[in-house]
């Protein structure tokens, strides 16, 4: 293939450059193509198809011959494909949205991951759970606070009328250490998949592929070390931030979204970050 | 040019020579065997050894073999040949029925003298055993075996001396017989080559331009040679050099009484000299211009619904010969050499028409719009003067590589101007990146980016608009993603692009 390139580039992209590496680097190219190239595979089949008057003009194809393109979620080490956009969309807005970084739980709602942090990850919850109730009513607008999960798991079937086993009540089995690893943990795996949630078979393999990660020096894991050895707290993969300049909101929100485990704002492990 | 002789026009005759094979057959039989052979074919194309051959059929015959065995036969009649005075026509034609068996070839080529024996009769003074002699070749020329080419040397000499006659039918058969033999050795090839085979299907062309039969058979021998593997670009050349691309111009447009066989066979030709470094010199003898007016008609044809058959077979020779011609064409130039700006028309006409049925056409056509948008802001004016862009966008959705080849289409759009970005986001580009950010083919989400990037580079009106549409969390996640091709571009998008857009953010707290 030859490609003649183009000298278009954006004029916006051109002072820029002048000024910082900007990653992007389109230019229109026109392709010539010699004669064994692929894209002319199935035109030259069908040449000799003719020729040897194999040729069939109408296709016998029943189904459409072209395929769709498929969706697949970003999020690395997740590999959910789909054929349709709305899959995708429920896939994404279910699993990665809500999720605890410290144990990979994925929770239905911002709020209820709220609660779950504070609940089973933030040390001064439990410090301050035994003086005070501090249990909130998982129902927005109730306000009512107690000094047990079981009392507040309680009111929620009594008052709420909850079902006795909801899902996103679970109590905390055990303390957890701070310090949690999370490298092939057995335990952690394996108290994991116990309390699952709602999507229950995808959370699973969430938490399996996160535990199993790739050694690669891209890895979330790796870059994020590094990180919180300078005693950082942002994440952004991919940026080396030496500083840490006021970042807009939603760069915050980020890692509270989606979350590898790692160097998330979202959620405690001993002191490596303070939500705020 | 008249309705009726416009419908007649994309008429494809099956070739009357087609050995008996059943084309039209729904039986599942059929169906089993034509994949098989499809998927031959594919291998033999993978490997770069797909080559074909052709055989034409005396129409005067009937095909029904007959059941003495060949061998006994083919034997037993050069015996008779050698010896007989007035019977010889007769042992001739039958042996030319006979030579129809493959095992038959090899019983007649490991027989002494018997090529020379043949060649002694197509040369002889009785025409009617010369045309029998040339049967035999023909169907020789047409064995399975490549052993049997090489001895089918004595008679080359003769067959192009023979190219220059006046009997078309006999001249027809010369030219098939030396396209199958072509293929089969080098050593064929290059004696042929220095026996002028070059000169001679020029002069044929020429002086035979009324006889379309003689031309597609010629230009089928042509496509032989210029197929061949590792075609030397001496080949390529010394036909280049000659008269035989003017020619292939000439014949190019299909006969409306004969129809498009002819036609296919010229384009081939073409194109694969377009494929060659060498093609920038068909630009000279008006090769873009022709075939992109004839792509023109076609796609007006295709547009109108026409059903014809087998119009996809010229179409798919003469994008490759515009597509490649364009990388020869210098841009200031390319207004003159391709015409009209509304060729957008029909290339767009053919992705639409054959992205369900023959995606691979749909590929091309995509690829040749490229060309053409890639250096010129005319052409890509003129998709969105023509209003064509909206149905370019929904063809994001396919994959087989033709998302990304109409998705490099659209960037080279929004690469020339930020009014055509305008443009672009208004007939909703936008919304579509935002769905195709999220694909799974990497190239594709690597694309959608730098659109985006371009996008959003040319007015504030656009960014918020991305916004608007959630853009920022598809970009968050993008940041995920564990290709740091993507990583790098949506993370430069948040800080550069949409960092001032945060007030706006409708995110939760």
């Amino acid at each position: 293939m030859i490609m003649r390139a183009g000298q278009n580039q954006p004029a916006a992209a051109r002072e820029e450059q002048q000024k910082s590496e900007i990653p992007f680097n389109f230019t229109s190219q026109i392709v010539h193509l010699h004669k064994d190239h692929s894209l002319f595979e199935v035109g030259d089949v069908n040449r000799h198809l003719y020729l040897q008057d194999l040729y069939v003009c109408e296709t016998d194809a029943p189904n459409p011959a072209v395929s769709v393109s498929q969706f697949a979620c970003h999020i690395s080490g997740c590999s959910a494909v789909f054929i349709a956009l709305e899959e995708y969309e429920h896939h994404y807005n279910s699993l990665h949205r809500h999720v605890c970084c410290s144990c990979r739980r994925s929770l239905p709602s911002a709020r209820l991951l709220d609660i779950h942090i504070q609940e089973w990850h933030d040390s001064l919850f439990t410090i301050l759970a035994q003086r005070q109730d501090m249990y909130q009513c998982l129902v927005e607008g109730c306000g009512e606070k107690f000094r047990t999960s079981q009392h507040r798991k309680d009111h929620l079937v009594k008052i709420h009328k909850y079902p006795p086993d909801f899902r996103f009540d679970k109590p905390k089995k055990d303390k957890r250490a701070k310090e949690t690893t999370r490298l092939q943990q057995k335990d952690t795996e394996m108290e994991v998949t116990e309390e699952v949630c709602d999507s229950e078979g995808v959370c699973e393999v969430l938490c399996d592929v996160l535990c199993h990660h790739p050694e690669s020096g891209e890895s979330m894991e790796m870059h994020v070390s590094e990180k919180e050895a300078n005693g950082m707290t942002n994440h952004a993969s991919g940026t080396e931030q030496s500083s840490e300049p006021p970042r807009p909101e939603y760069f915050n929100r980020v890692p509270r979204t989606v979350c590898f485990g790692h160097g998330s704002v979202r959620g405690f492990r001993g002191r490596r970050g303070r939500r705020k | 040019m008249e309705n009726s002789d416009r419908s007649q026009m994309w008429r494809l005759t099956r070739l009357r020579h087609k050995n008996g094979k059943q084309i039209a057959s729904c039986s599942e039989e059929m169906r089993v065997k034509r994949r098989e052979n499809e998927k031959a074919l594919r291998q033999a194309r993978r490997d770069r050894q797909l080559v074909s051959k052709r055989l034409l059929l005396n129409e005067d015959e009937d095909i029904s073999m007959e059941t003495i065995p060949a061998d006994q036969d083919v034997v037993s009649l050069l015996h008779k040949l050698q010896h007989s005075g007035p019977e010889r026509e007769t042992h001739l034609k039958a042996l030319s029925k006979a030579l129809r068996d493959s095992s038959a070839q090899l019983t007649f080529v490991n027989q002494e003298n018997s090529m020379h024996l043949l060649v002694s009769f197509l040369t002889g003074s009785n025409t009617q055993c010369r045309l029998h002699a040339i049967r035999c070749l023909h169907e020789l020329s047409h064995s399975p075996h490549p052993s049997v080419a090489p001895t089918c040397l004595p008679a080359t000499s003769y067959l192009l001396t023979y190219l220059s006659g006046q009997s078309t039918k006999f001249t027809e058969l010369c030219l098939y017989t030396l396209g199958n033999l072509i293929p089969d050795s080098d050593v064929v090839k290059e004696k042929l080559l220095a026996q002028g085979i070059i000169p001679a299907l020029a002069s044929c062309i020429e002086n035979q331009r009324h006889h379309l039969a003689v031309v597609e058979a010629a230009s089928f021998t042509l496509s032989q040679l210029l197929q061949a593997k590792d075609a030397a670009e001496t080949i390529m050349s010394k036909v280049l050099v000659s008269t035989l691309p003017s020619q292939l111009l000439s014949v190019l447009t299909p006969d409306p009484q004969f129809g498009l066989a002819p036609a296919i066979e010229c384009a081939w030709c073409l194109h694969y000299m377009a494929c060659s470094q060498n093609g920038k010199e068909l630009l000279a003898c008006g090769a873009l211009s022709k075939c992109s007016s004839l792509l023109w008609s076609l796609g007006c044809a295709v547009r109108e619904g026409n059903q014809d058959e087998g119009l996809e077979l010229l179409v798919c020779p003469l994008l490759r010969c515009v597509g490649n011609l364009l990388s020869f064409c210098p841009a200031n130039s390319l207004t003159d050499q391709v015409g009209d700006v509304k060729l957008v028309v029909a290339l767009s006409a053919f992705v639409q028409a054959y992205i369900h049925s023959r995606p691979a056409l749909a590929r091309e056509s995509a690829w040749v719009l490229n060309n053409l948008t890639a250096h010129s802001t005319d052409f890509c004016s003129a998709l969105l003067t023509h209003n064509l862009v909206p149905a370019l966008i929904q063809s994001l959705a396919f994959s087989e590589g033709i998302n990304t080849m109409i998705l490099r289409v659209l960037a080279n759009i929004a690469n020339k101007k930020k009014e055509f970005c305008v443009e672009l986001v208004q007939q909703g580009l936008l919304s579509s990146l935002c769905a195709t950010l999220k694909m799974a083919d990497a190239e594709m989400v690597t694309l959608s980016l730098e659109v985006l990037f371009m996008l959003v580079s040319s007015s504030p009106q656009v960014t918020e608009e991305f916004v608007r549409l959630n853009g920022v969390s598809l970009l968050e996640a993008i940041q995920y993603n564990s290709e740091g091709e993507m990583r790098r571009r949506a993370a430069y998008l948040l800080e550069h692009h949409l960092v001032f857009t945060s007030s706006s953010c409708t995110t939760k707290t």
